[in-house]
């Protein structure tokens, strides 16, 4: 037990402090690397909550796939130009005092509703993913398809040349 | 005395990653022999005669005293950091394999989606090299082995979900465990299991880089890739990161397509079959490596788009149906 909170709180702090990395350093490509080690991180996190699948996806998705999109688009984009990237960013004070009124009020919400944080009865948690999404909430599961699908023929429209 | 399970379990991994890392290093003689052979050559044979048994260890220690060289104009951290970003999802990968019934670091229930998912982490690592290293072939190298890994990913996985679904789990040694009996493996499951295979194979060869889909260290054109300004030490684990990826992926092969540790014989014969198996796997993808000339960028991504993809979709697809003609299974 002490060492999942031990744990926890190692990890909740590389998190916190590799976000905010991610918006303060200047270079794009090593705000990149911040973002891989934060999306790292919260993985670590949904592990720690024994939420395995959820660990799993987030690493596939996020760390490995979403990070290197943006690396593809950083390099491409710099061969491009020609020119090194960098991130600027003027409204570091407001974006602080947003940030923390987004954090007190979610907190607030949390710490008010007294639901207490109990394990799911099931002790293959996957199954019961698999379960909820085939189950319950296939059409949600499959209106999310379609609205992908959707913005991904966007970003074509978009992205089309001009002929 | 009995041991807490984070120790058991520290001391399991600690043995684990020494017998890998033994492994791996005997794995690059056992290429090497086995390219000289098909080159009519004899390879390695006077360090430590006779066959060169001790080619590896003096190939290790030579690395080692390398001097260690920072290019000046590099981005220093993120290049020093890069090979062991690169080295830890490669080893990470091992600790879901299971090499015996309860003879592995954890059996999680969701085995195979970690082995996927951690072995997507390995392409950070790889572009950390190729940026970090500033120089324009390693620049170039990362951004092909990107445009590569996007491509070969998912053809990888959905070809290794197929077992997952004819077994109904993706618990590594579920999936073994559905493959007893004769011609239980499920490379003989008929059609859908040799073309998985295939495919896997294909894919694993893109997402390991090698030949014919090595564009990324094309030594002709781009020297040796992301590595090209790496020495010493860091070459060395950078090496030993992707010779420990393509092993685990060739004992996933096993697992997945082969069987994993069944085989006649006692029980503790089986992690011997496992090893075999593997590499088997492993020496399929040297023969092919060995035989193939290097294809285009562009060739590269129309098999991977045009074909690999629809193939393991539609695969995919099919497996769903027999598994829910056959009433389907696990669930």
């Amino acid at each position: 037990m002490i060492f999942a909170t031990v744990m926890f709180w190692a990890v909740a702090l590389a998190l916190v402090a590799s976000s905010l990395a991610v918006v303060l350093t200047p270079n794009l490509f090593h705000a990149v690397l911040y973002l891989a080690a934060a999306l790292v991180a919260t993985a670590v996190v949904f592990l720690l909550l024994d939420a395995a699948f959820l660990f799993a996806v987030q690493l596939l998705l996020y760390a490995g796939g979403i990070v290197t999109v943006m690396v593809f688009a950083i390099m491409l984009t710099e061969r491009l130009t020609g020119q090194r990237l960098t991130q600027t960013n003027r409204h570091v004070v407001n974006g602080a005092v947003m940030s923390f009124a987004v954090f007190v009020g979610v907190a607030g919400f949390i710490m008010r509703s007294n639901a207490t944080a109990a394990a799911p009865a099931s002790a293959d948690r996957t199954l019961d993913i698999a379960r909820a999404i085939v189950g319950p909430f296939a059409v949600t599961f499959e209106l999310l398809g379609v609205l992908l699908v959707a913005a991904l023929l966007g970003a074509v429209y978009f992205a089309r040349t001009e002929d | 005395m009995s041991v807490p399970p984070a120790v058991s379990m520290f001391i399991a991994a600690f043995i684990l990653l020494n017998a890998i890392v033994g492994v791996v290093t005997y794995i690059t003689l056992l290429e090497r022999k086995f390219a000289a052979r098909m080159q009519s050559r004899i390879g390695p044979y006077y360090v430590g005669w006779p066959h060169g048994w001790l080619q590896p260890i003096a190939d290790a220690v030579k690395l080692m005293i390398k001097e260690d060289i920072v290019p000046a104009p590099a981005d220093r951290a993120v290049y020093n950091l890069a090979p062991l970003v690169f080295l830890v999802p490669c080893m990470l990968v091992f600790a879901t394999i299971p090499f015996a019934p309860g003879l592995g670091v954890a059996d999680l229930n969701i085995g195979v989606l970690f082995f996927l998912a951690v072995s997507a982490l390995e392409i950070v690592g790889l572009f950390m090299g190729g940026w970090g290293s500033n120089n324009k072939y390693a620049l170039l190298s990362a951004m092909r082995a990107v445009n590569q890994i996007i491509s070969y990913d998912l053809p990888f996985i959905f070809a290794a979900l197929v077992p997952v679904l004819l077994t109904g789990s993706m618990q590594m040694s579920a999936i073994v465990g559905a493959q007893h009996g004769l011609a239980g493996w499920f490379v003989l499951y008929p059609v859908i299991g040799q073309l998985a295979f295939v495919a896997y194979l294909i894919a694993a060869l893109a997402a390991e880089n090698r030949v014919p889909f090595d564009i990324l260290e094309a030594e002709s054109e781009l020297i040796a890739g992301f590595r090209v300004e790496y020495s010493g030490m860091k070459f060395a684990l950078i090496q030993l990161g992707e010779y420990a990826h393509m092993l685990g992926t060739s004992f996933l092969g096993a697992l997945l397509f082969l069987g994993g540790w069944l085989g006649p014989g006692p029980a503790w014969l089986g992690p011997i079959w496992f090893l075999l198996k593997a590499v088997f796997v492993f020496l399929i993808l040297t023969w092919v490596r060995w035989s193939f000339v290097r294809i285009r960028v562009d060739q590269i991504l129309a098999i991977s788009w045009k074909l690999l993809l629809p193939a393991t979709v539609v695969l995919l697809l099919a497996t769903g149906f027999v598994v829910a003609a056959g009433g389907g299974r696990g669930l």
